[in-house]
């Protein structure tokens, strides 16, 4: 009745088994119907860190694995671990057993897929069949997988190709192994040329995703993003679908769009770490600090038993809400800067070997203080953090947070310093320099951040339209939160200037001009405004002369 | 379990049938482990359950209701718009094999002769949707045949066709005449059927190739002479 018995040996017999289920029952019906058909060597594991352990010390030919275990572990953050520590190779099965509707819960998680599921219940004659083809398929594609493990690419590419002739029943596999092989060597036209063959036989989803991977990879956004909106139009709960065109629209500059998308994946799949992690990465570059706030939470939450964990997540979600408790002092303002403060506890508890962990905490802290008027803790905490930097050899990260800090309980010249001597050392990196510009300009609350870059905006458009009354008193308005702002400041002379030309005002406005040019007096030259202030300085001194 | 089903509509605001579709979620997973209990009795116990009429019964009407509970929630899904069919390139003998495996305790307690034809082939479709109605199309041939079920598949005018036949009575003409049954005139006295039906048009429905959709067949006769249930699949 199965189909293990006619080859030469029983295929079940030489593999190596690992059942994980936190039901003994289960545990026990399974290692029977296995011993049922042949095996001989079963492992057993009750929970996910068992699981992990055995894996670490033994090799393990299949994996079957209950999605979900009780507390501690599920199936998922099971098989992330053993694939992410390569604990599992490509020649292994692991193979996720779920009760019918929770396969959604395992969907649209981002990295790794199962190679295959199992619904319960699970009778021993479907459990025979399953697995029998399982292994079959296996032992067909071993060759190719071998290579793969071994990251022999071209090597498995060649014997994917000959698979295509002399093994079709795995033809679906092939191809989207294929495709994936010449996709990560780089070779976009023979992916492509994969892709658009299986979509003009049938429009499949994986054949679309691909193809639109391969669009965004060859830089043609506009065509992937139409791909995928249509895709997602046909199938709505695709969720990798989302994520690349997020990807797409955040190459295209539309972040806000991108940020939409992402969102609208975590809610389709909300077990994701990954995925809220570019989304708040994506919300904090937006300036959406609730939105980042609460994707960092969920980071946090989702870390608890995820290989992707990371001190990082947590000093993330401090500094997102120490921002947003930054000058509230209501309730609101209160508990996020409460909730900060328990964060990084927190995290030192949880993460006491980390290097550097405990100076940004501390960093934190002072900024959450500061922010709530208590300047003497503020000042504490600073020094602290102080104690264990060196700053001939602070990186950007920790700099551009130690500024942040200075600014915060009201050392500007401090953080000037510092900043002007980060863009010294960094001069070469254009990233590094970008971010002192933007907290040189902008050393406030990311609200009055907001505030001043709406009324930038707003008199930018003004300027346009010719309305230079109301693009001064913008621009006015903006500089009263950011005096420092460097393209405001040349914005606001600009508009002056073509007042006077315009004879709406006197001459006597140039002492504004001046006065702007005053805030600006030490701009670093690095500085991407640098040449436009220099330029309208000269301006405004022959002005003066004449 | 069910944490997925809920979302964040306001507390009093309360959906009922989101509250339904939780509940049966729930009883879902419970008649699961129920199934898996009697698998394993099946086990322990050997000849002496598998020949027991009243377990046999106790089996069919467990995986009846579980069947019915899992329409259920498609309904609900198909009703929110959130059901979409998942379609890829499926092995389908093995496929086939698979589903009559799930039936196979069931049968040999039933003493049912089970034939499976299918050639080499392979076609495209939702794994887990057609599944599911061949999961109850099968449970319900085993209700109404006497001694047979063929399960067979075949191309023909470039559909993929997956057929369940038995030598039972066959379907009454009204079923015959409309395989569609309207949901708001449910007959009780053929209600699960019905619903059965409506869902496998649905879901068959719900796989479309270019201009073409899927659809269900039913008809009498053939060479076991009962019901004969047919997907088409473009």
């Amino acid at each position: 009745m199965s189909n293990n018995e006619n080859n030469t040996g029983n295929p079940f017999r030489k593999l190596r088994y690992l059942i994980v289920d936190d039901f003994e029952n289960f545990r026990l019906s399974l290692r029977q119907m296995l011993r049922s058909f042949g095996a001989d060597h079963i492992e057993v594991a009750a929970n996910g860190q068992t699981a992990v352990q055995r894996c670490t010390y033994e090799h393990f030919d299949v994996i079957l694995c209950d999605y979900n275990l009780g507390k501690g572990k599920n199936g998922q953050h099971i098989l992330e671990e053993l694939r992410h520590r390569k604990l599992l190779k490509r020649t292994s099965l692991f193979i996720m057993v779920t009760a019918e509707t929770s396969k959604e819960m395992v969907m649209g998680a981002r990295e790794y897929q199962p190679d295959a599921y199992l619904t319960k219940p699970i009778n021993r004659a479907m459990l025979d069949k399953r697995l029998g083809d399982l292994v079959e398929q296996r032992n067909a594609l071993l060759p190719i997988n071998r290579e793969i493990d071994l990251e022999n690419l071209p090597q498995a590419i060649t014997l994917c190709r000959q698979a295509l002739q002399d093994k079709p029943k795995y033809k679906t596999w092939l191809l989207k192994t294929l495709a994936e092989l010449y996709f990560q060597l780089g070779d976009y036209t023979h992916a492509r040329k994969i892709y658009e063959d299986v979509v003009s036989q049938r429009k499949l989803s994986w054949a679309q995703l691909g193809l639109a991977r391969v669009l965004l990879a060859e830089q043609h956004y506009d065509e992937a993003c139409s791909a995928l909106n249509a895709l997602i139009e046909e199938q709505p709960d695709f969720v990798e679908a989302y994520d690349v065109l997020a990807k797409t629209l955040a190459k295209q500059g539309k972040a806000a769009k991108a940020q939409k998308m992402l969102q609208k994946a975590t809610e389709l799949s909300p077990n994701a770490l990954l995925r809220h992690k570019s989304l708040a990465d994506i919300a904090t570059q937006n300036q959406d600090m609730e939105t980042a706030a609460s994707a960092w939470r969920t980071t946090v939450t989702l870390g608890t038993h995820s290989v992707h964990d990371s001190p990082e997540h947590y000093i993330s979600l401090g500094r997102s809400l120490s921002d947003l408790s930054d000058g509230d002092q209501t309730e609101v303002g209160q508990n996020y800067a409460g909730e900060a403060l328990r964060i990084v506890s927190v995290m030192e508890k949880r993460f006491p070997e980390a290097v550097g962990v405990s100076t940004k905490s501390k960093l934190i802290q002072a900024r959450v203080h500061a922010g709530q008027g208590r300047s003497r803790e503020a000042n504490a905490a600073l020094e602290q953090a102080k104690l264990d930097i060196d700053p001939e050899k602070l990186d950007p990260d920790l700099g551009l947070d130690l500024a942040k800090t200075y600014y915060s309980v009201g050392a500007t010249q401090l953080a000037e310093a510092l900043l002007g001597d980060l863009a010294k050392r960094f001069e070469n990196d254009p990233q590094v320099l970008g971010q002192i510009e933007n907290l040189l300009d902008e050393p406030v609350s990311f609200r009055q951040k907001v505030k001043a870059r709406a009324l930038n905006r707003d008199g930018i458009k003004a300027f346009e339209g010719e309305n230079l009354t109301d693009a001064a008193s913008a621009f006015r308005e903006a500089l009263a939160l950011v005096p420092n702002h460097a393209a405001l400041n040349l914005n606001l002379i600009q508009v002056i200037l073509r007042q006077i030309d315009k004879q709406q005002v006197g001459r006597e406005a140039l002492q504004d001009c001046k006065r702007c040019l005053d805030a600006l007096s030490n701009l670093p030259t690095q500085h991407r405004q640098y040449r436009r202030y220099l330029a309208l300085k000269k301006k405004i001194e022959s002005m003066n002369h004449g | 379990m069910a944490e997925h089903l809920t979302d964040s509509r306001d507390d009093n605001d309360l959906n009922f049938s989101m509250v339904i579709a939780s509940a049966v979620h729930d009883m879902k997973n419970s008649l699961s482990m129920l199934l898996h209990s009697l698998d394993e009795l099946r086990e322990e116990h050997g000849p002496e359950l598998t020949e027991s009429k009243r377990f046999n019964t106790l089996q069919y009407e467990a995986q009846r209701v579980h069947g019915d509970l899992v329409q259920l929630l498609g309904l609900y899904r198909l009703q929110e718009d959130k059901l979409t069919a998942h379609v890829d390139e499926h092995h389908v003998p093995d496929f086939l094999a698979l589903q009559l495996a799930r039936h196979q305790p069931l049968l040999d307690g039933r003493n049912i002769q089970c034939a499976l034809q299918s050639s080499e082939i392979s076609g495209y479709f939702d794994q887990d949707l057609i599944g599911g109605i061949l999961t109850n199309t099968i449970n319900n041939a085993i209700r109404y045949t006497r001694s047979q079920i063929s399960l067979a598949a075949r191309e023909e005018d470039g559909y993929l066709v997956i057929s369940v036949a038995d030598d039972g009575q066959g379907y009454p003409q009204e079923m015959l005449d409309d395989p569609k049954p309207c949901l708001n005139s449910l007959d009780f006295d053929t209600g699960s059927t019905s619903l059965g039906l409506y869902f496998a048009s649905s879901v068959a429905h719900l796989h479309k190739n270019g201009q073409r959709t899927g659809f269900i067949r039913l008809c009498n006769g053939g060479p076991l002479g009962g019901g004969i249930f047919e997907v088409w699949l473009p």
